[in-house]
């Protein structure tokens, strides 16, 4: 700004503050952007090299083909998504519940004080890094299951000995874990998806009005009656929609299940059929938890490990299993929230 | 709702052990994925510290000099808030000046080196100290002052790498410590007056005083340091501004409040209970052949902390160039995303429309980053991989312009790594800084507007101070995030076993989780139990410090709001 009247110093003055308005306007919306821009690059990146992989192997023995050989150019995607889809399961069972009576303790229970202990211990779960968690399955939570499956075992063999007098037999025994399996896979993304579960279902606990706990009151019902039959209900989409999140979650957590359940895919058992029907009986899907099963993720992992070069066919078909992964988190993660607008229930 | 009242006298006894008992199933439940996680850690720190090679007179004797202590000394400062937050300020100013020196070690000494610390200096962070200093004395030139410092951070850089060379040669003239010297201690010692003067209200002599003793300090101390094999000069300078100033700021703010002088026994606790029972251990070792004081092996030590890793000998192996590359690492991720992230949740929060065509993008914009937040870490290694590192775009001419040609940033390499986590962790910092900036009130904005201020002057001085606890916090949250990445560096090929340290932002990337991940399926127990155990707990221990230090930041600025 140079000397000069006190009139076109004003004016200079505008202009240049104008102008630098909408510069940083400009600027910003710049970064908004920058984020529409990433998800274009993710989409046009997946698709663009799984076209390249499909140029090459049919989409059809991709997506129903039953053996995943990167060494032998088969591309069968099924076992890695039936060992998702398991590991996704096991931590399902565990993390959901605990997670629901987690998000009931600390909304309807815990004093201010025990929340503002318990919340950031419950953070600290999804801080600790996914691999430590691959760790901690492998080295620590293996061989400890081990020792417990032992234990169970001499105690059916007990029970054995005890039947076999009147001729008599349990006959069962489980099977010990291989060094990967998906139990450890399991019980680990459990712990890393409790939290989201907990502090979702909590929200949306929290926004339930104290009206209705207090109708609920007045009719006579009990802490706990008030807790799972008008909180739980009132919260429900805000629950499920913590639900999916977390199995979105679980679908797309990689180095956790990678050390946990190994690079090795699963072998499909074989259907039998009833009627022309083919079926999988459940003791056959349960044996699968004690053996090593890679994951779509841990298969990306290992081809990027493996000394497969760029270009390779294996290398595109990286891209496609990311396609796969990348659809479906989107999806829940759409679904989940179309829930939690579409189900709110809105209080006034 | 109403049960069904039937069964007369016995139903309310029925009622209520069904209450009590879902009460502690629930309180159960939300114990035990923290238990697990507690117990877990409880392992691995008990194989990388070795303790099950201590002797029982070790522990005795620790636990007696140590533990029993710091117990009293927290049962104590339960009953006194102003002592415990005296000792919890000692502590985080200790931890978090360990950190910054930590980081600004590997940073300035091993990653920049003198001379490109010094051209960059000289060429970017003086001249906007300087005109952030005028704009500061004479408000009515501030307007350009911050103009010229909007420039400075674009041309800055890029005459900093023009200039590199004649810059490092001043640089080489100077000698490193000279160069410490003028660039950290010096500054360091405004700071510090500014800062004793102005926010802890300590008057003016006492300020200069201390501004003055700083750089005395550094050059009186040189001699003694010179006979610590460890600590180069270098060295010294950046230990003593980074945790020197903010341990004796802590002090003298304890010092000089008679209600928080207690916490003074926290350090002393911690300090004198280890030389004691160092000390006990030493006397009692060998005398007494009943108890057993040997000491434990611990993996997780100063050696591993300081040599390369090793996939044969456990006993030689460490973690020194992946502790170098996981900073260097978050430092560019750290600068890359701040801005970015910070200027994103300003534009949804301040300048947004709401109505129209233009309402329905950003609404678009919103729902993606919350979307984006949710797409697999491993989903964003394969975007790096494809963007950074595998794609070619032959050049492009226009008119007398030629673009390109792109060839990515190389396979593994740092500025890789950096912007794929970048990206990774944005939708993080966005959403944090956006929750921020909307707890600061619309009447203080209403009362910027009121006096004429502009919108870009509101945010500026306004929104951003009001919401910086809570935008910092959200930041260094995700980049402890990022700094436990695995799944995306293995994506771009970043080296999982390296012996020397990434030194440039073109040089090949190792960081601390790749190594956990490769060391992790060695079978030797040496391995299993021992060198993975000591990784995982220093990336455990730099999260943990990472963690505290944004929870001291939001409880600071929460207080002072």
């Amino acid at each position: 700004m140079t000397e000069g009247p006190d009139r076109v110093d004003l004016t200079g003055e505008r202009t240049l503050t104008r102008s630098l308005e909408s510069v940083y306007h400009a600027v910003f919306f710049l970064c908004a952007a920058l984020s529409v821009v990433t998800t274009i690059a993710i989409v046009l990146t997946l698709v663009i090299n799984s076209i390249t992989f499909f140029g090459g192997y049919s989409i059809v023995d991709f997506l129903f083909g039953t053996r995943w050989i990167s060494s032998r150019a088969l591309f069968g995607i099924l076992p890695l998504v039936v060992s998702t889809l398991l590991i996704t399961l096991g931590s399902a069972v565990i993390a959901l519940p605990l997670g629901v009576l987690t998000a009931i303790y600390l909304s309807e229970y815990a004093s201010a004080r025990t929340r503002s202990v318990l919340k950031p211990l419950l953070e600290i779960l999804a801080g600790v890094p996914t691999v430590v968690y691959g760790y901690f399955a492998l080295v620590y939570v293996t061989p400890a299951l081990n020792v417990v499956i032992d234990g169970l075992n001499a105690a059916l063999s007990t029970i054995d000995g005890a039947l076999s007098v009147v001729g008599l037999g349990l006959g069962f025994r489980f099977a010990e874990l291989t060094m990967f399996n998906l139990v450890s896979a399991s019980i680990v993304v459990a712990i890393l998806v409790l939290p989201m579960v907990s502090s979702i279902s909590e929200d949306a606990m929290g926004a339930v009005p104290d009206s209705l706990r207090e109708a609920g009151y007045g009719l006579g019902a009990t802490k706990f009656e008030v807790s799972t039959t008008i909180v739980v209900p009132a919260a429900m989409s805000g629950i499920t929609s913590s639900f999916i999140l977390a199995l979105s979650r679980a679908i797309g957590e990689t180095m956790a299940v990678t050390l946990a359940a190994g690079m090795k895919p699963l072998s499909l058992p074989a259907t039998k059929s009833l009627f022309g029907i083919p079926y999988v009986s459940p003791g056959q899907i349960l044996a699968l938890y004690s053996e090593s099963g890679a994951t779509m993720t841990a298969t990306i992992v290992d081809i990027v490990t493996s000394d497969l070069g760029g270009g390779s066919i294996a290398f595109d078909a990286m891209f496609a299993i990311g396609l796969v992964l990348f659809v479906l988190t989107l999806g829940m993660n759409v679904i989940s929230d179309w829930i939690s607008a579409r189900y709110r229930e809105v209080y006034e | 709702m109403i049960p069904a009242d039937s069964d007369g006298g016995g139903f309310g006894r029925v009622k209520r052990t069904r209450g009590v008992a879902f009460r502690y199933l629930a309180l159960a439940a939300s114990n035990v994925g923290i238990l697990a996680l507690a117990s877990l850690i409880a392992f691995v720190v008990w194989d990388a510290f070795g303790l099950w090679s201590a002797g029982i007179g070790w522990y005795s004797i620790f636990g007696v000099t140590v533990v029993v202590p710091l117990a009293a000394f927290v049962v104590y400062a339960s009953k006194h808030p102003p002592v415990a937050t005296a000792g919890l300020e000692l502590l985080s100013a200790t931890l978090g000046g360990l950190m910054g020196a930590v980081m600004l070690v590997v940073m300035v000494l091993v990653v920049a080196g003198s001379g490109v610390w010094f051209a960059y200096v000289v060429t970017v962070a003086a001249p906007i100290a300087l005109l952030q200093l005028i704009g500061a004395t004479d408000p009515t030139v501030k307007r350009w002052t911050s103009v010229l410092s909007l420039v400075t951070i674009v041309l800055g850089p890029i005459a900093g790498t023009l200039l590199l060379g004649p810059l490092s040669t001043v640089a080489a003239l100077l000698g490193a410590p000279g160069v410490f010297f003028c660039t950290i201690v010096v500054p360091a010692a405004g700071v510090l007056w500014y800062t004793l003067e102005r926010r802890y209200e300590y008057g003016r002599r006492v300020s200069i005083a201390a501004a003055v003793a700083l750089p005395v300090i550094a050059i009186v101390a040189v001699p003694i340091v010179d006979r610590i094999a460890i600590v180069s000069r270098s060295a010294w300078l950046v230990l003593l501004v980074s945790i020197g100033i903010p341990v004796a700021v802590a002090t003298a703010n304890t010092a000089r409040d008679p209600d928080r002088r207690g916490g003074f026994a926290l350090p002393v606790i911690v300090v004198g209970g280890l030389l004691v029972g160092r000390l006990l251990v030493d006397l009692l070792d060998g005398v007494v052949p009943i108890i057993d004081v040997s000491r434990p092996q611990p993996w997780f030590d100063w050696q591993f902390l300081t040599s390369a890793p090793s996939t044969s000998i456990a006993e030689v192996a460490g973690m020194y160039p992946q502790i170098v590359g996981s900073i260097f690492l978050i430092v560019v991720v750290a600068v890359l995303t701040f801005g970015l992230g910070v200027g994103a949740a300003i534009y949804l929060e301040e300048y947004a429309p709401s109505g129209g065509w233009a309402g329905r993008i950003v609404r678009f914009i919103r729902i993606n980053i919350s979307n984006l937040a949710g797409v697999p870490s491993v989903v964003y290694g394969l975007l790096g991989l494809g963007i950074f590192v595998q794609m070619r775009v032959s050049a492009v001419t226009i008119g007398p312009l030629t673009i390109g040609p792109y060839t990515g940033f190389g396979v593994g390499t740092v500025i890789s790594a950096a912007f794929t986590l970048s990206l990774l962790i944005l939708p993080i910092v966005i959403i944090s800084a956006q929750e921020a900036i909307q707890s600061v009130p619309d009447s203080m904005r209403e009362a910027s507007y009121g006096m004429g201020a502009t919108r870009w002057q509101t945010i500026r001085n306004v929104v951003i101070p009001e919401s910086m606890g809570g935008i910092l916090t959200g930041t260094i949250l995700a980049l402890g995030r990022a700094i436990g990445e695995t799944a995306p560096l293995l994506l771009i090929g970043a080296a999982a076993v390296s012996f020397s340290p990434p030194t440039e932002l073109f040089g090949t990337l190792t960081a601390m989780p790749l190594l956990v991940y490769r060391t992790a399926f060695f079978p030797a127990d040496a391995f299993r139990h021992g060198v993975t155990a000591a990784g995982v707990v220093t990336l455990l221990l730099i999260l943990l410090t990472i963690n505290s230090i944004a929870i001291v930041l939001r409880d600071r600025f929460e207080t002072e709001a």
